[in-house]
C-alpha cells in the first residue's frame, strides 16, 4: 500500500516539484495549499505523514501544526525557510517531529519522509521500565502505575531508546541516528526540543528529571 | 618710668611657667613619698622616724613593682587593642580616602574646614597674645603706680615714727605693712618685708622680715631682688607665682626699698593676676566657642555651597551613565537659567539626538533583519524547486543527449553553489544585523573535531590527503555552539585539504585550565605573509586566477571570524610560502571567561626557518605567545 503523504504548502511550484519526487519514490501526495483548510484536507485524506510549510497565508504553520497534532499523533515534518533557531524551536515544540531546511536535495527529503514512515522494527512483546515508567512496547503504551500516559510515535521511540540501554549515554549525534535515522550533521536541537517535551510529559517535575537525565557534556541517559 | 629690670616670662602665659615648674619635677616615684607638698625639705622631717623610712622603702619597692606590672598589661592591652582596631582604622582610613577621591564636595567641604581651622588658629592666638598683652601692661601700670604711692607712705610713716622699745616698734611696722594690703576683706596687693642682707645691724633693729598670709621671701624671684638690692631707689617688676590658699596664682611682685632706723629693707608688693587671667581665660573660651562654630558653619556653607553646585554635576554623571546603560529616555531636570541649567539643556539636547540617531540605527537594524528573513524565504523556495528539478534531471542524465546531459551537470552543480553562496550570504547578514545568538552549551569538543574529521574524510581521500588528528585522551567540555564551531572547524579542514596538495594535514587539540586551542595545520601552498592577514576578509581570494576552480563563496573564512567573535575566541592564521598554513582556532571553555594564551602554537613547531623575523607572519587578534603543549600526553588519532 502505498502510503499517503499531506503535503501544505502555498507554493505551488514546490508543492508540484515535491509531488513529483514523492511519486518518483512511490508515495502517494496529496496537497493543500491554504493552512485553513489543512485540517479539513487533514481529515478527509487521512494522510500517514503531513509536510507541512512553517509560513502559509492565512492560518500559519505552526498553528496548523498544533490543530493537526490536538487530534492525531501522525508524524509531522516541517519544510522551513527560516534556519533560525526561534522558528526552528516554535515548530518542534508545536508537535512537530522534524524538520526539513528549505533548500532540500529530493533526496534529504524522501530519507526523512521514510524515516518518520519506518514502521518501526517489529514489536515483541517486551515491557520496560525507567525510574517509576512502565512501558509495553507492542502496545504502544507508557504508564506511570494505573496512569497511562499519551506520547507521540517519536517521543515514544525516543524513550524506548533510552529504556532499552539504560546503562548507555545517548549522545546527541547517537539518539538522531537512532530515533530520527539521520546518518550525518543534523541539527542537534531536534533533540533537545523532543527531550524537553518528553520530559514535561512523562517527569513528575520537569525541572528536576528523573526519568531522562542530562549527563552534562555528554547528552541523556536513562534514569534509575 | 622707673623700672628697669623686664624679667618676667611671657606674661601671656604666666600660668604655664613657674606655676607648672614643681610639677615638673615629679619623679615617678614621688608619690611614695608623704612629703611631697615641702618644696624645701626640713632635716627634722626625714630623720624623724627611722624605723617609719625602712617600712617606706620597703613599700616603695612594692609600687614600683606593682607599676611595672600595671604598665606591662597597659602596654599589652595598647598593643592587641591597636592590633585588633588597625583593620578597622585602615578600611576607615581607605573609605575616607576613596571619598576624597571620588567626592569633589567631600573634598571641598574637608579643605575649606581646614583651612578655616588653621586661620582661626592664628588668628585666634593673635587676638588672644593682643589681649593678654594689653590686660597684662594694665595691671602692671596700675602696680606700679601703687607700689609707688605704698612705699612713699610706708617710708613716710616709717620716717615719722618716734617709737623705741621693741614692741612698738614692731606694731608700727606690722600695721603700717598690713595698711598696704589695703581695707576691705579683699586683699588688694601682698608685701613681702625683708632686711637687705649683709648690712650692719644696728641695736634697735626688731623686725628682720614680715609678709602677708602664706608668703615668703622666696617666691621674690632672685634677679628682682638682685635688682633691688643693688640699685638706689628705683623700682622693678617682676612676673611671680603666688600660693593663695590650696591653688597657685599668677602674680607681679613690684619691689622697693625703704629704710627704717637706719636698716634698708626691701619691700615688695605682689598684685594678684588672677582676675586678669580669668578674664583672660574668659575672652579665650569665647574665642574658642565662638572659632568652632564659626568653622562648623563655615564648613556647613561649604557642604551647601558646593552640593548646589555639584548635585548637577553629579546628577548630569549619573544621567549620562545610565543613557551609555542603554536608557535613552533619560533626561536632565533643568531648572532657571543659569550655567546649571545651560549644561543641563545642552546635555538633553545631545541626549535626544542621541537618542534618535540610536532609535533609526536600531530601525534600520530591524528593517535590514526583516529584509534578510524576507530575502530568505523568498528566494529559498524557489530555489528549492530549483534545486529539486535539477536533481530530477542529474539523476536521469545518462537518458539525455551528450548536449542536454552536460546542461544537467552543469545546472545541477551550479544550483548546488548558488545554494551556498546565498547560504553563506545569509548567514553574514545575520552577523553584520546583530541578530547572531550564541546557542552555548558545555559539550565535548573532541567529539565535535572527531564528527567534522569523519564527515571531511571523503572529500581528503578525493583529494588523495590524510587527516591526522592528535588531541589528548578524554573529553574537553567548553560550552560552545557546536553548530557553529562545527561550521567553523568543517571550514578550516575542508580548507586545509583543498590547499594541502595531497600532504598530511594535522589537526592538534589541546587544553589548558581556561581555553581550549585547535590547531589546523597542512603542507599545501602556504601564503604570503600578507595574504594571511587578508584571509579573513569577505569574498577575499588569494589567487584569483586559480580560485575560480575550486568551489567555496570566499565566505567561509569570514563566517568563521564571525562565529569564533561569538564565542569570545580567537581565530588566527599562519602561513608561508611553499611551507603550509596553520589556522588556530582558541576558544574559552566557559563562555564570558577571558583567553589569556592559546594551549596550541600558532606558529607550527616543525619548520624552523633562517630568517624568521622576516618571514614570520601572524594574524594575531590578541598578542601572548603560547607555548606548544608536548605531545607525550596526546595520542594520535586517524
Amino acid at each position: 500500500m502505498k502510503a499517503r503523504i499531506l503535503v501544505v504548502d502555498d507554493d505551488e511550484a514546490l508543492a508540484e516539484m515535491i509531488g513529483i519526487v514523492l511519486r518518483n519514490d512511490g508515495f502517494e501526495p496529496v496537497f493543500c495549499a491554504d493552512g485553513a483548510k489543512a485540517l479539513d484536507v487533514f481529515r478527509s485524506s487521512r494522510p500517514d505523514l503531513v509536510l507541512l510549510d512553517l509560513m502559509l497565508p492565512g492560518v500559519d504553520g505552526i498553528e496548523v501544526c498544533r490543530q493537526i497534532r490536538a487530534e492525531s499523533d501522525v508524524p509531522i515534518v516541517m519544510l522551513t525557510a527560516k534556519a533560525d533557531t526561534s522558528d526552528v524551536v516554535r515548530g518542534l515544540e508545536s508537535g512537530a517531529d522534524d524538520y526539513v531546511p528549505k533548500p532540500f536535495k529530493p533526496a534529504e527529503l524522501v530519507a526523512r519522509v521514510r524515516a518518520r514512515l519506518r514502521p518501526g522494527d517489529q514489536k515483541a512483546p517486551e515491557t520496560l521500565k525507567i525510574a517509576d515508567i512502565t512501558i509495553d512496547v507492542a502496545g504502544h503504551t507508557v504508564s506511570r502505575g494505573n496512569e497511562r500516559i499519551s506520547l507521540t510515535p517519536l517521543e515514544f521511540d525516543l524513550l524506548v531508546a533510552l529504556a532499552r540501554k539504560p546503562w548507555q549515554v545517548f549522545t546527541r549525534e547517537l539518539l538522531l541516528e537512532q530515533v530520527w535515522g539521520y546518518r550525518h550533521a543534523a541539527d542537534t536541537r531536534l533533540v533537545n526540543v523532543h527531550v524537553q517535551r518528553l520530559r514535561s510529559k512523562i517527569e513528575q517535575d520537569p525541572e528536576a528529571p528523573e526519568v531522562v537525565l542530562t549527563v552534562r557534556g555528554v547528552g541523556y541517559k536513562a534514569g534509575a | 618710668m622707673v623700672s628697669a629690670t623686664k624679667q618676667g616670662p611671657d606674661p601671656a602665659v604666666p600660668k604655664g611657667g613657674p606655676a607648672n615648674a614643681p610639677a615638673a619635677g615629679d619623679s615617678p616615684e614621688s608619690h611614695v613619698g608623704p612629703d611631697r607638698p615641702e618644696p624645701r625639705k626640713a632635716p627634722e622631717h626625714t630623720d624623724a622616724v627611722t624605723a617609719g623610712f625602712q617600712r617606706l622603702s620597703f613599700r616603695a619597692r612594692i609600687w614600683r613593682r606593682r607599676t611595672l606590672i600595671v604598665t606591662l598589661r597597659v602596654a599589652r592591652l595598647v598593643r592587641t587593642g591597636f592590633r585588633r582596631f588597625l583593620p578597622a582604622l585602615r578600611y576607615i582610613g581607605r573609605a575616607l580616602h576613596r571619598r576624597w577621591r571620588r567626592s569633589l564636595q567631600f573634598r571641598t567641604v574637608l579643605t575649606t574646614l581646614m583651612l578655616a581651622v588653621t586661620s582661626f588658629a592664628v588668628v585666634g592666638a593673635y587676638l588672644s597674645n593682643q589681649i593678654a598683652n594689653n590686660l597684662f601692661q594694665e595691671r602692671l601700670t596700675q602696680a606700679e603706680s601703687e607700689t609707688r604711692y605704698n612705699v612713699k607712705q610706708v617710708q613716710d610713716t616709717f620716717d615719722g615714727a618716734q617709737v623705741t622699745d621693741q614692741s612698738s616698734v614692731i606694731t608700727l611696722v606690722y600695721d603700717t605693712l598690713n595698711a598696704v594690703e589695703g581695707r576691705g576683706s579683699v586683699i588688694q596687693r601682698r608685701y613681702v618685708f625683708e632686711a637687705v642682707p649683709e648690712q650692719t645691724k644696728p641695736r634697735n633693729r626688731w623686725v628682720e622680715s614680715r609678709a602677708s598670709d602664706q608668703l615668703t621671701v622666696s617666691v621674690i624671684p632672685p634677679e628682682l631682688r638682685k635688682a633691688v638690692q643693688e640699685s638706689g631707689k628705683d623700682q622693678y617688676w617682676a612676673s611671680t607665682v603666688i600660693p593663695v590658699g590650696t591653688e597657685d596664682r599668677p602674680g607681679i611682685a613690684v619691689g622697693n626699698k625703704v629704710t627704717f632706723n637706719g636698716t634698708v629693707y626691701e619691700l615688695y608688693l605682689i598684685y594678684d593676676l588672677n582676675t586678669a587671667q580669668q578674664t583672660l581665660d574668659e575672652i579665650q573660651s569665647v574665642l574658642w566657642a565662638g572659632g568652632a562654630v564659626l568653622v562648623l558653619m563655615i564648613g556647613a556653607i561649604a557642604w551647601y555651597v558646593t552640593r548646589n553646585v555639584v548635585s548637577p554635576v553629579s546628577h548630569a554623571a549619573m544621567v549620562s551613565e545610565k543613557l551609555a546603560a542603554g536608557q535613552l529616555q533619560e533626561r536632565m531636570v533643568v531648572r532657571g537659567e543659569d550655567e546649571v541649567a545651560r549644561l543641563g539643556a545642552s546635555f538633553n539636547h545631545m541626549a535626544a539626538s542621541l537618542q534618535e540617531q540610536i532609535t533609526q540605527l536600531a530601525t534600520l537594524s530591524q528593517m535590514q533583519q526583516r529584509f534578510v528573513s524576507d530575502v530568505s524565504h523568498e528566494l529559498r523556495t524557489p530555489l528549492t524547486t530549483v534545486r529539486m528539478a535539477a536533481e530530477v534531471l542529474y539523476d536521469a542524465r545518462e537518458e539525455f543527449d551528450p548536449i542536454n546531459k552536460r546542461s544537467a551537470e552543469l545546472l545541477y552543480n551550479q544550483v548546488e553553489r548558488f545554494q551556498s553562496l546565498l547560504s553563506d550570504l545569509l548567514e553574514i547578514s545575520r552577523f553584520d544585523a546583530g541578530v547572531a545568538v550564541l546557542d552555548a552549551e558545555p559539550e565535548d569538543i573532541l567529539q565535535v573535531v572527531a564528527h567534522v574529521i569523519e564527515g571531511a574524510a571523503p572529500v581528503a581521500a578525493e583529494y588523495g590527503s590524510e587527516i591526522i588528528l592528535s588531541a589528548p585522551g578524554g573529553a574537553i567540555i567548553a560550552e560552545m555552539d557546536a553548530r557553529r564551531i562545527d561550521r567553523i572547524l568543517r571550514n578550516l579542514i575542508l580548507n586545509a585539504v583543498e590547499h594541502g596538495e595531497g600532504k598530511p594535514v594535522r589537526v592538534t587539540v589541546a587544553a589548558s585550565g581556561t581555553a581550549v586551542g585547535i590547531a589546523v595545520r597542512d603542507h599545501g601552498i602556504g601564503m604570503a605573509p600578507a595574504e594571511a592577514a587578508r584571509v579573513f576578509d569577505r569574498f577575499w581570494r588569494a589567487d584569483p586566477a586559480r580560485a575560480r576552480t575550486t568551489g567555496g563563496s570566499g565566505l567561509g573564512l569570514s563566517i568563521a571570524m564571525e562565529d569564533t567573535k561569538l564565542h569570545n575566541g580567537w581565530l588566527q592564521a599562519w602561513g608561508k610560502k611553499g611551507h603550509g598554513a596553520n589556522f588556530r582556532l582558541t576558544l574559552p571553555l566557559r563562555q564570558g571567561e577571558e583567553i589569556d594564551k592559546s594551549p596550541v602554537q600558532l606558529e607550527p613547531s616543525d619548520i624552523t626557518l633562517p630568517d624568521e623575523a622576516d618571514n614570520k607572519n601572524m594574524l594575531v587578534l590578541e598578542a601572548g605567545g603560547a607555548p606548544f603543549v608536548p605531545a607525550s600526553t596526546s595520542k594520535e588519532t586517524t
